[in-house]
């Protein structure tokens, strides 16, 4: 069976229409969405219903969080305290216009979602906020798709689709304590085939192009399709000016890459 | 290049503090006393220890402290941790526990707890009470070398010192790799990754401590009551 895997709506309609409508026409019917409804865009309820009315199963992605508990990342990740301003501002006009009941389901959505030994999340298993990118190291990576009991890791927020299977890994590991020091103990561990899939971003593609990505993994099969859906992209942006919201935001829409807000390092992942 | 010295588990035990710095004088060519959390416990009044490690007395070695699960749980509960109470300490140990913990620490003692850090990063090595992933991680001579393996490339460190299971044990990365397929948009490609020459190390808790000569990566382990001359079990 055939399931589409969504993430980063970021409030963008035009792009979330044209996403589900490229599932429907494959007969397709079990989405799962894996956070980062709002935040960016500017269409943050009609969105959220969307995904209500279609009643997609969704994980909770690190904006939907902020929207919710308030800002209690430092934002660390922002390259510039311009690029950090234009993200609160964003926040505070998604909170504004964010129904209560809206806010309440994002409120209500759980961290992970787990289907037999796949595991959908936003960031990773650890945190909403951790990017796991494709070239992150090999080890660390399958670590966090082991500790979390899963095969196949689904997750976004890098705004980047890719699929990496981790194979072939072994440690060897020589160990030593104080009841028989001259004698270490040599153990090799072999570690099992992994695989990460990111299935990109529908609302705010970051791959070097415009258009929105989700993927479609096949269960029978286990091959997983990247998908890249032309949309209206002029139709958010313009109206991301018209609500107010920094024009930066629609620019980089047109551009199909964060050239302006892209984090210095991605791979640091917020304590506070 | 001197020695560290790194303890750990004390629980308020100012006796077996003053045992430490005696077994650290007779032994010489030790010039950094590392305390890796645990400092105060439930089991006794932690006044006079804390009192001690602020204020050495002359010919001590100053020790440089970090906050452990004890110190974390107290400051939780006392508000210092935001929202978090201590919740851990109360499952595992109950309520009783609580209460003695708090009463063990002078409320004089919080702002200098509160001010402790995480952990140090000396050379290539990371000095902390239990991982990079959290000060409860216990990590040990049988954990998954995939998780130590993790726990180290997260601080990017040669060395991790551990003090949380209370054991001491040296577990050296000796070899290993991993191979991993990437397909994007923008095609496929192969990576392939070796495993770092790298070591965590068990400090060891209360009586047990470890010295580690960061010029020749060579670790020993003690325990007070070890007499004096011998050599301490040494690895290479």
């Amino acid at each position: 069976m055939a399931h589409a895997v969504i993430s980063c709506l970021h409030a963008n309609l035009a792009a979330l229409e044209a996403v589900l409508s490229d599932i429907d026409q494959r007969a397709i019917t079990t989405i799962t969405c894996l956070g980062d409804l709002v935040g960016y865009g500017p269409q943050p309820n009609e969105v959220v219903n969307l995904v209500r009315e279609r009643s997609i199963p969704s994980c909770q992605g690190c904006w939907d969080e902020d929207i919710i508990e308030g800002l209690n990342a430092c934002e660390c990740s922002y390259p510039s305290q311009l690029a950090e301003r234009r993200g609160h501002q964003a926040h505070q006009w998604t909170a504004e216009q964010l129904s209560e009941e809206n806010k309440a389901f994002l409120a209500s959505l759980p961290m992970t979602l787990r289907r037999d030994r796949l595991l959908f999340v936003h960031g990773s298993p650890n945190s909403q906020h951790e990017y796991l990118l494709p070239d992150m190291d090999a080890f660390a990576a399958l670590e966090r798709v082991q500790t979390a009991d899963a095969d196949t890791l689904f997750c976004g927020h890098t705004h980047r689709p890719y699929v990496r299977e981790l194979r072939d890994g072994v440690i060897r590991v020589r160990v030593q304590t104080p009841a028989d020091p001259q004698a270490a103990a040599e153990r090799e561990m072999a570690l099992p085939v992994r695989r990460i899939v990111n299935a990109g971003s529908v609302g705010e593609p970051r791959h070097g192009n415009t258009h929105a990505t989700y993927v479609i993994h096949d269960e029978a099969t286990g091959n997983v399709e990247i998908r890249e859906v032309p949309y209206d992209v002029e139709r958010t942006c313009r109206a991301i000016v018209e609500v107010g919201l920094p024009p930066v935001f629609a620019w980089r829409l047109r551009h199909g890459f964060e050239y302006a807000e892209r984090a210095d390092d991605a791979s640091h992942v917020c304590e506070r | 290049m001197a020695r560290w010295a790194l303890v750990s588990g004390l629980q308020g035990d100012l006796a077996l503090y003053e045992a430490i710095q005696r077994d650290l004088r007779q032994l010489g060519r030790v010039d950094t006393l590392f305390v890796l959390g645990d400092l105060i416990g439930p089991d006794r009044d932690a006044n006079a220890l804390l009192d001690r490690l602020q204020d050495p007395r002359r010919g001590e070695l100053a020790p440089q402290c970090i906050y452990g699960w004890w110190e974390d749980q107290l400051l939780a509960e006392r508000g210092y941790r935001g929202e978090r109470r201590a919740d851990p300490l109360r499952q595992q140990f109950g309520q009783a526990a609580v209460e003695a913990l708090q009463e063990a620490v002078d409320p004089g003692h919080l702002a200098w707890l509160a001010a402790l850090q995480f952990g140090f990063i000396e050379l290539d090595c990371a000095l902390l009470h239990g991982s990079s992933a959290d000060v409860g991680d216990c990590l040990g001579p049988e954990s998954s070398p995939l998780l130590l393996l993790d726990r180290l490339t997260r601080m990017d460190v040669n060395r991790l010192f551990t003090a949380r299971s209370g054991e001491q044990f040296c577990v050296e990365l000796a070899g290993g790799g991993i191979a991993s397929t990437v397909r994007d948009l923008a095609g496929e490609r192969q990576l392939q990754q070796v495993v770092p020459q790298r070591k965590v190390i068990g400090i060891g808790g209360g009586l047990r401590y470890s010295l580690y000569d960061p010029g020749s990566d060579r670790i020993a382990f003690r325990s007070v009551g070890q007499q004096p001359g011998s050599r301490g079990r040494g690895f290479a």
